[in-house]
């Protein structure tokens, strides 16, 4: 019986693999494979430890169209600002602005499709690599079955981009749709870059958006990824970044998860070589009914490697928001560091956010600290604003961006920060206003 | 200006506050003194409008308006300031966008226009200059890291940016030195006025050598025992609070 119900919510995604396994050429046998792969481990279970708080049940009844190999006709563009006038645009998994993609878009870095890619010779390998472990193993499978035009992303090596890349990851059209959207960027060695990841969708339709990111910084390269999540209202996103960093190379993510219906983000870092270091800092505001749940693994593989983790949560209304922090400093990481912070903010009494620190150390030489914390604003701290003349609202609206603001004064590019204030600016304007 | 009937109030079911009566007219400075846990902080919250505390019985009023009924805001764009004992640090929140927030909120309220970015700078270093304080402290969060009584004269600028009628300062003389005693004593008597009102409350005769009450009080066990000019701040001084009880026995 449970089997024949797993095989109905795989149908669909079964059909959408016979759809385009007759259209992807040479990638063909790496494409089975890894749908046999998602096939195999389908939807998490009822008791997966790595979907503790997030269930995917509404995702698995939900029914998409695919954006596969016909393409998905005509389709509006989600209006996006520019956060710099270096953009790639992906809609629908389909990478909309060719001639900039051919192009070199920014001195220093090079833009490809897969299929051009392949067609230069780069070993399909790479190019589709699946994952293995990780509560999101299945749906990067699943993504390396079903992507379409994957983005390769290419910092020369040496190369100091100062200009940031801005590549938009859309979801359009009316109709419920899949899109499995794919991008590898890889930082040479001793070069530095910055690429803002930004989602986008419409509000209007129930879009599942499956994105798998692979990051390779070599050696010495400096790499900076700015994540703005603002799908639609009502999209499902599973998004899976796995970065693997390099001999003193560092890995730099600010995340920024204001969107989406039901989001899960697996950020991993893998600091594979000496010196090498991530810091990973994000925010995530839950409100309304929205699910935001972000698991961030660093994982410690050589000596002298750092790591500094910091998300921040904001829930309100029904929202809930989900922090699963893990640091595994391994035998070979003697003199590392590992810094772990989860604070969260619960704004209204029905909002929820579960938040798991973990840590696993197998070398004895090792700095590490975690800590978590959930709270309400500090009614003492709203006492003090509110007795010097600020209203309620006032005051609130002061503490609630206080507390984010340990994470947005890291962020270091104005064009990003920018958007993500007015973004939470608008939204808390909003929250305040319903809750005080 | 202020009129304090037959206060009681209670945190939980613990009365603290049990029938202070309490006149104060405008130009009048008052000084509260008595021991540790008798109350005093307790009547300035209340009178604040902090949450927590249920008053019983009695009556405040400010101005011919009934205080308690008063949002702790309403209470502050009204005129009324407390200067708190332990002020809160509260990281994150510019203590310039604070000072700037509270003096419009309260120029609003007067039926003054909003100050532009120039003239409230202007002003707030005019003020900055009288507490002797540095600039550098308008960019840090607020009180975020203050030494003790760095804390004091912030909550002193504050007032003096904000110019309140009625001002409330628990204790900000403990914890400074002896040229910041004199620094915040310059900016509370820079504030004097005919229409303004200060209650202060303090341990120490010291702070009344440089800010003059008109009336002296002693609180104790959430009453006011005794009322005497400037002489009985002395006395106190010297013989300590055991004698005020007594007397209050006996009577
Ligand atoms: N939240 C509370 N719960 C219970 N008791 C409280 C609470 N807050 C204050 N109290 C008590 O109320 C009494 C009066 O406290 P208050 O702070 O007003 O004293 P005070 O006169 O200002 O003392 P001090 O001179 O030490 O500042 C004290 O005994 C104190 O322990
Ligand atoms: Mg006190």
């Amino acid at each position: 019986m449970n089997a024949a119900v797993a095989n109905d919510a795989l149908a669909p995604y079964g059909a959408a693999f016979e759809a385009v396994r007759a259209t992807v050429g040479e990638t063909a046998a790496a494409r089975e494979q890894a749908f046999a792969r998602f096939a195999e481990l389908g939807f998490p279970a009822p008791r997966d430890e790595a979907w503790k708080y997030t269930s995917l049940r509404r995702l698995e009844a939900r029914r998409f169209a695919f954006a596969g190999a016909g393409g998905a006709g005509p389709v509006d563009t989600p209006a996006v600002d520019a956060l710099s006038s270096h953009r790639v645009t992906v809609v629908n998994g389909r990478v909309t602005d060719a001639a900039l993609v051919r192009s070199a878009p920014l001195d220093g870095i090079r833009v490809r499709t897969l299929s051009q890619a392949l067609e230069e010779g780069e070993p399909q390998g790479a190019l589709l690599r699946v994952p293995t472990g990780g509560g999101t193993e299945r749906f990067a499978a699943l993504n390396a079955a079903l992507s379409n035009d994957a983005v390769v992303i290419d910092v020369a090596a040496s190369a100091s981009v100062a200009e940031p890349l801005h590549v938009v990851i859309a979801a359009a059209g009316a109709e419920p749709t899949m899109i499995h959207p794919r991008l590898l960027i890889r930082a040479g060695a001793g070069s530095s870059a910055r690429i803002v990841l930004h989602h986008v969708g419409t509000d209007s339709a129930e879009h599942f958006v499956n994105s798998y990111v692979d990051v390779e910084a070599a050696a010495d390269a400096q790499l900076h990824l700015y994540r703005l999540q603002s799908q639609g209202a009502r999209a499902f996103l599973i998004e899976r970044i796995d970065a693997t960093v390099g001999q003193r190379a560092a890995i730099v993510v600010h995340d920024a998860q204001l969107g989406a219906s039901l989001s899960r983000l697996d950020l991993n870092a893998r600091l594979a070589a000496p010196g090498a270091a991530a810091e990973l800092t994000g925010l995530f505001l839950a409100d309304d009914s929205r699910h935001l749940d972000a698991h961030v693994r660093v994982d410690h593989l050589a000596a002298g490697t750092r790591s500094l983790v910091d998300y921040r949560g904001i829930a309100a209304g029904r929202g809930r928001g989900v922090f699963n922090g893990k640091a595994v400093v391994h035998v070979d990481a003697q003199q590392s560091q590992a810094r772990q912070t989860s604070r969260n903010l619960l704004l209204t009494p029905g909002a929820e956010i579960d938040t798991k620190p973990e840590l696993e150390i197998y070398a004895d030489d090792v700095q590490c600290s975690h800590g978590a914390t959930t709270g309400q604003l500090d009614p003492a701290a709203l006492f003090y604003l509110r007795s010097r003349g600020l209203d309620e609202r006032q005051a609130r609206s002061a503490l609630t961006r206080a507390f984010a603001g340990a994470v947005l004064s890291r962020m270091d590019l104005a064009s990003y920060s920018g958007a993500v204030h007015s973004i939470l600016d608008a939204r808390l304007e909003r929250l305040l206003e319903t809750t005080a | 200006m202020l009129s304090i009937r037959n206060l009681h109030a209670r945190i939980g079911n613990r009365t603290i506050l049990k029938g202070i009566d309490l006149e104060v007219r405008p130009g009048e400075v008052h000084a509260i003194m008595g021991p540790n846990g008798s109350g005093k902080s307790t009547l300035a919250s209340v009178l604040a409008g902090r949450a927590g505390y249920e008053v019983t019985q009695g009556t405040v009023e400010y101005l011919g308006q009934d205080l308690l009924a008063m949002e702790p805001e309403e209470r502050a764009r009204a005129g009324v300031f407390l200067a708190f004992q332990y002020p809160v640090e509260i990281p994150g929140v510019n203590n310039a966008y604070l000072l700037k927030a509270a003096l419009n909120a309260v120029r609003k309220q007067r039926g003054e226009p909003e100050l532009d970015a120039f003239e409230f700078l202007a002003l707030v270093r005019d003020k900055m200059k009288l507490m002797q304080m540095d600039e550098s402290f308008l960019n840090r969060g607020v009180n975020e890291g203050f030494s003790g009584g760095e804390k004091k004269r912030n909550e002193i600028l504050q007032m003096a940016v904000l110019e309140p009628k009625l001002a409330l300062l628990d204790e900000t003389d403990s914890g400074l030195d002896i040229d910041a005693l004199r620094v915040v004593a310059n900016g509370v008597n820079s504030l004097r006025g005919p229409e303004r009102a200060i209650v202060m409350v303090t341990h120490y005769q010291r702070l009344l050598d440089y800010i003059e009450p008109d009336v002296v009080h002693v609180l104790s066990d959430g009453r006011i025992l005794k009322s005497g000019d400037k002489s009985l701040a002395l006395e106190l001084e010297k013989r300590g609070y055991d004698w005020v009880r007594q007397e209050a026995r006996v009577a």
